[in-house]
């Protein structure tokens, strides 16, 4: 016999048992007979051949046998349809929540800036500069090839040539004209922004994001070359940007990419010399690393050269040495975050997910398991007439795999679903969240890829576990099984431990987040929060010259108080109960006694007269202002050295605390962005719509914000007998002083803390989702996992009872060892979420302050491990229940 | 109903059409169908065993033949050896593929007088 033959014998035995069990023997002995006549017919080249025959026909085989599996892994999930809806269930709200946090978060923070060269040699600062600061950066060549302003979210009032009706309020950035050249970014149609042909003087120039080319422009080729109308100034179209792209160093879409270079007539955000005043730190840097720079490096000589330009100027507020006073950071991904934070951020979500993903499998493997215990026979008889071990196996893995992928199809349908809530949900005027989240292949590849791994993960172990039987005890359905049912640490108990561990973490984790996030979720007010609505107004950019816009604010309040629709009013520059824009506002105790002064960061909100009458909020101490502060204009000392102004100035108590301790606050004098102030009031805290309570100075408002309005505009709050009464009122009585002027987001308190929410909302669905996920996953499979057991018990409950134990004692036994469990996950998931959260708010000041609110929270650290051991005990209960009701005859007898 | 059965079969593999030839006379085992094979066409086919034994898998698993309990005279016998018989059904797609095949030898046929006519 020839070298074929060991060849011959090694192939034959590697075919599928099956198989093998039908045409083995014959197959071995065909190539018997068959290798000399072959090898003498057709020599060396014939036995390849024959070799070949057999290597071609072994995965042929295997798939064969495999495509057999499915259905009848199909038909075995369709007898059990509790299991498999469980399985879908579970897998679907695992799947879909991972695959919804990926897709909303991971993209946010991983992907790069569509169509920018090199993303990882872009830099940004952590806080903004004044431009004659980036001016000076951009001196630095050996640092930075290249360094550009970006203003974020500015508005502009918009008209297309040829189109008539109202403009439209349309987001952009203003831009220094070098942005595109430092982003290294090809025009998709026209030209980008060029430093050499955007100068100033030139004819301005905007270049449009090519969501705003499709969506507004219908996608027009001759969109190019057309005159736009900005703040009623008119602009060229220039140029389309690559698809995808809406803005570097911004989570809200810029739709108008404007030049710094256009007149202020156009962009007002350029008026009062922003682009000469070093102290208007009003501009995001976008630099480019030169080759070879490290971001550490580039960091450390920017601080040096900050220092010197501080140095040169004496009006800079003093500021301790040591501090840097330049970070920057990675700006290559759609939102720049803090290195140290990213990696962080990153680990948290996919802690996160992991733990989701892992309950959804630990319940899938227990009730797998338990499944198994009671497949038992079937298994052992499949074994006894002969299937292979691996064959169950991969029987086994099948449904798993089959199981997961109908999880994870709609677990996609899930993601799919609420990320279409999201987007459809109405976004706050303010800060348009960009859209572009949208789930792409990656994100169903992604959930594709879980549900495989999962759907292995989940149904290998008990596979393995069921089909380790001595096939000979277990036909004769015996003491075996309660044997190994006995075990204390066997992997079902270990697992379902695990489960309540995991399920109580998660439920926690995201009670924390939920609690953090939502905990004002009602701000509480002293009058009917329907009453109350807002309105924006413009009148600069609806084209008034700033005496012409002075003068209507000063007659506004005039008219509107002789509306009798409108019982109260304020304006203010921005709505109450916004949220912490960032917009820190530095303040410094004016004491010439003190020996270091007192500073401190506050939120810095400016409103007009009347406006803490209009929230009927009382006034702790002092006044409020008056229509007379409304008419301080100060614009002409604003920003010069000589003569400042005091301006009157209130503060909320937590302010006044941080800043006087215990002493009285009025009276005393204020340093704070290049002005004086001086206390005059004091009044409650209140919560912004995110339940947070900040420190706020409340400066006036004055001549120069109505000069030169915040970008939302100036903000007109009013309340009448009813929202519509008062919207009515402010309508007529604005349309009555110039029907021009428009009027635009108006909506009552209760809309817009709706709206302002929104975003938030989506957040706490993601987390409250999780939390409940977490309860329903655990309730699900302990009961799926004690009705197993109790199921297996049937013999020797029905012997007990025989023997005269109680119902209440059979409750008893069950519940015990169940309960057993639940106190040992408890315990374990509390310690490990408490732990979680303490290091997660130990390690960043972001989480901090939304853990702070919800770790000490004893409504949470008692009732989510009372709900969950509550919800447990009620899911064993059900099946204990049914154990006690065994008919011990019948339960005999059934063996 | 089992004429649209018999078609879903046709046209068949040259395997399972050999296959099939073997066993329309008597029961044979698998090596046996592929000794047959191999005399009949003077070894211009030949069943490699893996595809011999994959075809006989899914003929039974088509239905087209079956095992068969009758065994040869115990001196010609291999405890290991297992025979094949057609089925019913197997017997008529076997039927209508010689048919085909037939009718397409005609075709073939009267294709070459003319040929050869004209040449």
């Amino acid at each position: 016999m020839n070298i074929a033959w060991p060849i011959y014998r090694r192939l034959a035995a590697a075919f599928p048992h099956e198989f093998k069990l039908a045409f083995g023997d014959e197959m071995l002995e065909a190539g018997e007979e068959a290798i000399p006549d072959v090898a003498k017919r057709y020599g060396f080249l014939g036995l390849v051949r024959l070799i070949a025959d057999l290597l071609v026909h072994i995965p042929i085989e295997y798939l064969n046998e495999m495509r057999r599996d499915l259905p009848y892994a199909a038909r075995s999930l369709m007898k059990s349809p509790g299991y498999a809806v469980v399985g879908i269930v579970s897998m679907g709200l695992g799947i879909g929540l991972t695959t919804n946090v990926y897709s909303s978060h991971w993209v946010l923070f991983m992907r790069t800036l569509p169509g920018v060269a090199n993303a990882e040699q872009l830099v940004t600062a952590e806080n903004p500069a004044s431009y004659p600061y980036i001016e000076r950066y951009r001196e630095t060549k050996d640092l930075f090839s290249g360094v550009a302003a970006v203003r974020n979210s500015v508005e502009f009032n918009v008209a297309l040539n040829g189109r008539t009706g109202k403009p439209e309020r349309v987001y952009g950035q203003l831009v220094s004209p070098d942005y595109f050249s430092v982003l290294g970014m090809d025009p998709q149609r026209g030209r980008l922004l060029r430093a050499d042909l955007d100068k100033t003087g030139a004819t301005p120039s905007v270049v449009v994001s090519d969501r705003y080319w499709r969506g507004r422009l219908n996608a027009d080729p001759d969109a190019i070359g057309q005159t736009i109308h900005l703040n009623g100034q008119s602009a060229i179209i220039v140029g389309v940007t690559p698809p995808k792209f809406d803005g570097a160093l911004t989570a809200n879409p810029a739709e108008l990419f404007v030049p710094t270079t256009v007149p202020a007539m156009l962009a007002h955000e350029l008026g009062n010399d922003v682009l000469s005043d070093r102290s208007a730190k009003d501009f995001q840097m976008l630099l480019r690393l030169a080759p070879g720079i490290t971001i550490d490096a580039a960091e450390a000589a920017l601080d040096g050269v900050t220092r010197r330009l501080d140095k040169d100027d004496p009006l800079a507020p003093p500021q301790q040495d040591k501090a840097k006073r330049v970070v920057l950071l990675a700006a290559g991904t759609r939102v720049p975050i803090p290195r140290e934070f990213r990696s962080k951020v990153l680990g948290f979500y996919i802690a996160l997910m992991a733990i989701v993903t892992a309950i959804a499998c630990l319940n899938l493997a227990t009730m797998a398991l338990a499944r198994a215990a009671s497949r038992r026979k079937e298994l052992t008889i499949r074994l006894a007439v002969g299937a292979s071990r691996f064959r169950l196996i991969r029987q086994m893995v099948t449904e798993g795999i089959l199981l997961s992928l109908v999880g994870g199809g709609a677990g996609f349908a899930m993601a799919f679903g609420m990320w279409a809530v999201t987007d459809h949900t109405p976004l706050p005027a303010g800060s348009p969240i960009s859209p572009d989240t949208a789930l792409d292949w990656h994100t169903a590849l992604f959930a594709f890829m879980l549900a495989v791994v999962c759907g292995i993960g989940f149904s290998a172990f008990p596979a393995l576990q069921g089909t380790k039987t001595d096939v000979v005890p277990a036909l004769k359905e015996g003491a075996a099984q309660q044997l190994s049912g006995q075990r204390r640490f066997g992997l079902r108990n270990l697992a379902m431990g695990a489960q309540v561990a995991g399920s109580l973490l998660l439920l926690l984790i995201a009670g924390f987040l939920v609690l953090g996030i939502a905990n004002g979720n009602n701000i509480s007010t002293n009058f009917d929060q329907k009453t109350m609505v807002f309105l924006f107004i413009d009148p600069i950019r609806d084209g008034y010259t700033p005496e012409k816009a002075q003068l209507f604010f000063a007659r506004l309040p005039e008219r509107l108080s002789s509306a009798p629709a409108v019982t109260s009013f304020a304006l203010a520059a921005q709505p109450p109960y916004q949220l912490d824009d960032d917009d820190g506002f530095q303040l410094t105790v004016d004491d010439p006694r003190a020996a270091s002064p007192v500073q401190k960061e506050v939120v810095k909100q400016t409103v007009g007269a009347g406006y803490f009458a209009a929230l009927e909020e009382p006034i702790l101490a002092g006044r409020e202002f008056d229509q007379r502060d409304q008419r301080i204009d100060d614009r002409a000392t604003h920003g010069s050295r000589d003569r400042v102004t005091t301006l009157p100035l209130v503060l909320n108590e937590k302010a006044a605390h941080a800043l006087f301790g215990k002493d009285n606050a009025i009276g005393r004098h204020l340093r704070g962005n290049r002005r004086a102030y001086e206390v005059v009031g004091v009044v409650p805290d209140m919560k912004d719509a995110g339940g947070m309570i900040h420190a706020i100075a409340y400066p006036p408002l004055t001549q120069y914000d109505f000069a030169q309005p915040p970008g939302g505009g100036i903000t007109i709050i009013a309340r009448g007998h009813s929202a519509e009464d008062a919207l009515g009122g402010v309508r007529s009585v604005v349309a009555s002083m110039d029907p021009n002027l428009t009027l635009f987001n108006a909506q009552s308190l209760s809309e817009y803390l709706v709206r302002i929410r929104s975003a938030m909302r989506s957040a706490l669905r993601t987390f409250g989702g999780i939390g409940i996920f977490g309860l329903v996953l655990s309730a699900i499979g302990l009961a799926g996992v004690t009705g197993c057991a109790v199921a297996q018990r049937r013999k020797e409950i029905g012997i007990r009872m025989a023997l005269g134990a109680r119902n209440s004692q059979v409750l008893g036994l069950v519940l015990r060892e169940s309960a057993t469990l639940i106190a040992a996950g408890t315990v374990i998931g509390f310690l490990g979420a408490v732990a979680l959260a303490k290091a997660l708010s130990a390690i960043t000041s972001a989480f901090s302050d939304v853990f702070t609110v919800g770790v000490d929270d004893p409504r949470l650290l008692i009732g989510a491990p009372l709900l969950l051991a509550g919800v447990a005990l009620l899911a064993c209960y059900i099946p204990a229940r049914q154990a006690a009701k065994i008919d011990p005859l019948q339960a005999l007898r059934q063996e | 109903m089992i004429e649209s059965q018999v078609e879903s079969f046709l046209p068949l593999k040259t395997q399972w059409f050999h296959i099939l030839l073997s066993l329309a006379g008597e029961e044979q085992h698998g090596y046996g169908i592929m000794q047959e094979v191999m005399q009949r066409t003077t070894g211009k086919v030949r069943l490699w065993p893996a595809t011999l034994y994959g075809s006989i898998k899914r003929l039974i698993e088509a239905n087209l033949i079956e095992e068969s309990s009758a065994r040869p005279a115990p001196e010609f016998d291999d405890a290991r050896r297992r025979y094949y018989r057609l089925t019913p059904l197997g017997r008529r797609v076997l039927d209508a593929e010689c048919e085909r095949l037939q009718e397409l030898v005609q075709a073939i046929r009267s294709k070459q007088t003319m040929v050869t006519e004209r040449g």
